[in-house]
């Protein structure tokens, strides 16, 4: 009862009109963020931190906060209308939501997305409030060992996503390690495969890989089609929401996926993005018809659309109680706290109770006003797509170019998102799915990087790293889904063999 | 002939932009941050960008050029345009960085200083619940226990990694390094016990000080630090090492900059870094004022080059880092 106290002290300092108005700048600035494909939250955030400065400091966190979740609200839109995701968070949604939209159902995913936000958000932030110094501990649990066997696993279980050739997504696997390895190496200080060109120090940035492959490679696709698309039918007011069955449907997920989200968001790494791909893998293996993933499986829009709104407030989780950013988005916030005279860390929520439970409660506040505002702004988004194609996709293009230049200042980010825009061209038409790639680029450092380093605490006795009590369990989770998908390889090409004696 | 050569084109750089330089700046600075977002060298630029309309007539407009250690921010610096409207954090990663070999320009002598801002010493800081509690515990165990003992740090080479061989060397033990990727996930590891000692930045840490999960053994400055959490931490060299090495924040600019340019930056930076409420942001940061000048600046950029090259060649630590870098 007493956070309940807290939570309502907090309240009071968050529905100051000041507090309340930077808690609305910042969501509508966040949604516009989200909508905008390749608008970047980082640089949007370091962007306003200059005009932050004449504001009072807890009005200033409680905005950025909201630019940073208020971001992944919208990121899904160009995703299901447009299969062009507005960043690599919402790569996954492409798969289902696009299908979605092309039977006509746009507007029901767009409002399982922004409801499955609002419910997984919420659930984030519920577990912020009652949870955060003891889940920020058990974060420092994971180490290096345990890095690399998380790894493995999420390479094993999100490798054939789709589910087309095993072989294929194998070798996207694989090239994806690869990709990851170019850059200045964290390990030996040197830089690899980067043939003399310094920007490649920096290593691929994962939403230029993400942006160039699908969504420039989804504009190129459809741009080089001879034929116009048919025209879509024209979408009544009742059509925008979702049907009663597609509710049952989408709520189970929805939850699923705010827990899942959670749990990744614990962690370094880009938790939006693996937090997606594992809520996709997770509704995929507990639907009882997986094949209709892929084709406009509601299952696969509201359980990654919730997963990376939560693992958004639990990244607010190791900033809040031990000060550590662990993502270039947290990192900005500290930035932005540190400047306005914060130090985030275990002494925090005792020192600065008004200051914390404000931005807590603010967090309420927001999720609710942005559902508030996406919801009819599905009505908006759907009446876009009657602007015929060759207008939309190169306001889309420009607007993607545009963003990617933003991330970091960088000429060459845009040749390279050029290059990648074709290359996800080429793939599409040759059925290669680039979902593991991204996979690949975002595992294979953890991998390797796990490795090298648990190796060296572990004094080179790889025995000892991989028997540490979480690796263990982590590795032999992997084991089972090997042994659980090899079996029932085995039953099914037996089955089809007798079938086909018969 | 050259010297008359010279003689003249000095003049010229000199006397033609002074009418530019008058109206300096009319647009607003570009500051380089070789770094992404967060750390203390873009902390120092967004608390320098928060008062610049004020002592410098214009914005500044902080990008962040992360990538490669440092050398892509600060070999845009060192090749930018001498207009003065392009100028670049500097922090005691950019000499280490020449030693190493390979890189495009020798920093020290491409750019020139306009202001230190800040600096501040770096720690030693374990776990409390470890059987070491002072230093001399620390090295009698890693001494009965050679290669047990891990340090962890943010990356080959840096100033971290260097401390860390430099306390190896000069304690005569025997610790293994092991390289993060950036200074928050060597902090968390050490948080995690996953390695058993660290050199950090005193304000990172601080709060875990505070809250007694981490302890402070020495500190690498010459004093100790002036806080009341962190003063009772002795320095390395009231426990008889030698290792005071500080780390330090500054502005710096391309060398051919023209000197009235040059003046008028220095001295609206100096005045910008005298205003108590700078200096106020500044400690809540955790980056305590030390201003210093354009030459003296650059006096200290050559001692604590010259210091560093010694140290690191004499001790064979060049070369070790050098073989861990392959």
């Amino acid at each position: 009862m007493e956070i309940l106290d807290l939570l309502l002290q907090g309240l009071s300092v968050s529905l100051v009109p000041a507090n309340l108005m930077a808690c609305t700048i910042g969501v509508i600035i966040g949604t516009l963020v989200g909508v905008l494909p390749g608008i970047d939250t980082i640089s949007t955030i370091a962007l306003l931190l200059p005009f932050s400065y004449t504001m009072g400091s807890t009005a200033a966190l409680i905005m950025f906060a909201g630019i940073y979740y208020g971001s992944k609200y919208g990121g899904s839109t160009t995703s299901i209308l447009l299969n062009v995701p507005g960043e690599a968070a919402s790569v996954v949604t492409c798969l289902d939501g696009y299908p979605m939209a092309q039977r006509g159902r746009a507007g029901a995913a767009l409002s399982v997305s922004a409801i499955g936000s609002f419910i997984a958000s919420t659930i984030g932030v519920i577990g912020l409030t009652l949870f955060a110094p003891p889940l920020a501990q058990a974060a420092l649990a994971f180490g290096p060992p345990e890095y690399f066997a998380l790894a493995l696993v999420g390479i094993i279980i999100l490798t054939n996503l789709t589910g087309t050739s095993t072989l294929k997504s194998m070798m996207m696997v694989s090239t994806g390690i690869m990709l990851g390895t170019v850059g200045l190496d964290s390990l030996s200080g040197i830089s690899r495969l980067t043939m003399g060109v310094p920007e490649l120090d920096r290593g691929f940035e994962l939403s230029i890989l993400a942006m160039g492959i699908f969504g420039i490679g989804e504009i190129l696709t459809v741009m080089t089609k001879p034929t116009t698309p048919p025209t879509l039918p024209s979408i009544k007011l009742r059509d925008l929401y979702p049907t009663k069955e597609e509710w049952r449907r989408s709520v189970p997920p929805m939850f699923r996926g705010g827990v899942i989200g959670f749990l990744v968001g614990l962690l370094p790494g880009p938790a939006a993005t693996i937090s997606s791909f594992a809520s996709y893998a997770m509704e995929k293996r507990l639907s009882k018809n997986p094949a209709e993933f892929g084709q406009g499986a509601i299952e696969g829009v509201a359980g990654p659309e919730a997963a990376n709104n939560s693992a958004v407030s639990a990244t607010m989780i190791p900033l809040l109680s031990l000060g550590l950013p662990f993502s270039g988005a947290t990192a900005i916030l500290l930035s932005g706290f540190m400047i306005h005279g914060i130090t985030p860390g275990p002494a925090l929520i005792t020192e600065q109770p008004g200051m914390f439970w404000g931005l807590i409660a603010s967090m309420y506040i927001g999720n609710i006003l942005l559902l508030i505002i996406n919801l009819p702004l599905i009505g908006v988004f759907v009446q876009m797509l009657k602007t015929p194609l060759n207008i939309l996709m190169p306001l889309i293009a420009l607007l993607t170019l545009t963003g990617a230049y933003s991330i970091n200042n960088s000429m060459s980010d845009l040749v390279l998102i050029v290059i990648c825009g074709i290359i996800g061209f080429f793939l599409r038409r040759t059925g290669f799915e680039p979902g593991p790639l991204l996979i690949g680029v975002i595992l294979g450092p953890s991998l390797e990087q796990g490795l090298v380093r648990g190796l060296i605490i572990c004094d080179g006795d790889i025995w000892a790293m991989i028997t540490r009590p979480i690796s263990s369990l982590l590795l032999t989770i992997g084991a089972l889904v090997i042994l659980y998908n090899l079996t029932s390889w085995l039953i099914k090409s037996n089955k089809r063999r007798r079938e086909g004696s018969c | 002939m050259v010297l008359v050569l010279v003689g003249c084109s000095d003049i010229q750089t000199q006397t033609i932009p002074v009418s530019k330089a008058a109206k300096f700046p009319e647009k607003p600075i570009t500051v380089i941050v070789p770094f992404a977002v967060g750390g203390g060298l873009d902390l120092t630029a967004r608390s320098l960008e928060k008062f610049a309309p004020q002592y410098l007539g214009q914005p500044l407009t902080v990008v962040n050029r992360p990538g490669g250690a440092g050398t892509i921010g600060w070999n845009e610096l060192a090749g930018a345009n001498t207009d003065g409207y392009t100028l670049g954090i500097t922090g005691i990663d950019m000499l280490l960085l020449p030693l190493y070999g390979s890189v495009k320009y020798n920093y020290p002598t491409a750019l020139s200083p306009i202001v230190q801002v800040a600096a501040t010493p770096m720690v030693l800081a374990v776990q409390t619940n470890k059987p070491w509690q002072t230093l001399d515990e620390l090295i009698d165990y890693a001494k009965q226990h050679p290669g047990e003992l891990k340090f962890g740090h943010g990356g080959i080479g840096s100033f971290p990694h260097l401390l860390g061989e430099m306390f190896a060397q000069t304690a005569k033990i025997t610790i293994d390094q092991v390289p993060f990727s950036g200074a928050s996930e060597a902090t968390a590891a050490l948080l995690g016990g996953h390695v058993h000692l660290s050199f950090v930045n005193p304000m990172v840490i601080r709060e875990h000080v505070k809250n007694s999960t981490i302890k402070i053994l020495a500190v690498t400055g010459e004093q100790r630090i002036d806080d009341a959490v962190l003063s009772q931490a002795p320095t390395f060299k009231e426990q008889g090492l030698d290792i005071t090495l500080t780390n330090w924040y500054g502005i710096a600019i391309p060398k051919e900059t023209p000197p009235a340019i040059k003046n008028k930056l220095a001295e609206g930076f100096k005045a910008m870094i005298s205003d108590p409420e700078f200096i106020k942001n500044m400690n809540n940061i955790g980056l305590p004022i030390q201003y210093l000048g354009p030459q003296e600046t650059q006096d200290k950029w050559l001692a604590d080059s010259q210091k560093l090259t010694s140290t690191l060649e004499d001790t064979g630590i060049l070369e070790k880092i050098k073989n861990q870098r392959k």
